[in-house]
């Protein structure tokens, strides 16, 4: 028997017809559905890609002199004199035994202005 | 009725119609090349779906340098070889089973005796391979294989030649 006949027949087949207008519609909607993952993929990467940006621009900022760190919060504390020191050590004692409540004197300790203090403290010195 | 050119440029000029019309006309080829090479009707229906989508982004810049039904055959041929390697995997692993008798059209004897074809196509090499299956899954003349290949005609009868010669030792 011819061999090339033989693999025709092997390959051989009676069905080829297919609902056109469903053919389309699955197409289409296989197509669209291929656009949003491709729009969705891409939009990951930009993402991810700004992410790192950011990060590298934010890691650049960093530095190794620790004094760029120092809140300034703790300026006021450094410039205390011993007199002021002394004076607000004994005013927390003072508050913390009339009142009882050591959060009520932090508190009140947060307020106070202590340059004030400080400058007047500075003017008994002088 | 129009040409495949002139729907290929309604296309291109924002007609969607045009191109869902170009769908219906190459159908009915495109969907028997798959069924024929893979016999299973669900399978052959995605191959053909993913020609004709990468047929839709190809043809808003397709410049008419080929005739529309070649580059379709190319794009087939493509296509199969790709399946034929993703088959190759599936074999490997074991993934490969056989498709319920609803969806084909042959008997589990032929459907087995065609996958051993493939199978056998799928391993020789990439020209041989190309022809072979426009021969068998298209019945292409050789002038059209020829065409589609950027070959001359004898050079695709050899290739053919070649290609049954070695089937024949593999399926004997």
């Amino acid at each position: 028997m011819n061999f090339e006949k033989h693999i025709k027949e092997i390959t051989y087949s009676n069905v080829n017809s297919l609902d056109e207008s469903i053919f389309l519609e699955k197409l289409h909607s296989k197509r669209r559905r291929r656009d949003i993952k491709k729009f969705r993929i891409l939009n990951g990467l930009s993402a991810a890609v700004f992410v790192s940006l950011l990060g590298w621009a934010s890691f650049s900022q960093l530095t190794d002199d620790p004094m760029i760190y120092v809140s300034n919060d703790l300026k006021p504390m450094e410039i205390m004199d011993i007199e002021t020191e002394i004076y607000v050590y004994e005013l927390a004692d003072y508050l913390v035994d009339t009142s009882d409540d050591i959060w009520e004197t932090l508190a009140f300790l947060d307020e106070m202005n202590f340059e004030t203090i400080a400058i007047k403290n500075n003017r008994g010195l002088e | 009725m129009k040409s495949d050119k002139e729907l290929i440029k309604e296309f291109q000029g924002g007609r969607e119609d045009a191109f869902n019309e170009l769908v219906k006309r190459h159908l009915p080829d495109t969907y028997g090349f798959f069924i024929k090479f893979t016999a299973n009707l669900v399978e052959a229906e995605d191959l053909a779906q993913d020609v004709f989508i990468r047929m839709y982004k190809a043809l808003k810049k397709f410049r008419f340098e080929s005739e529309f039904k070649t580059y379709l055959y190319r794009a087939n041929i493509n296509m199969s070889n790709s399946y034929l390697r993703r088959n190759k995997w599936r074999n490997l692993l074991h993934l490969d089973q056989a498709p319920e008798p609803a969806y084909t059209d042959t008997s589990q004897e032929d459907e087995w005796r065609r996958k051993e074809l493939w199978d056998a196509i799928s391993k020789l090499p990439s020209k041989q391979r190309k022809v072979v299956t426009m021969r068998i899954a298209q019945e292409m003349p050789y002038k059209d294989i020829a065409l589609v290949m950027g070959v001359n005609e004898n050079s695709a009868k050899v290739s053919y030649h070649h290609a049954v010669k070695s089937l024949k030792d593999v399926l004997k």
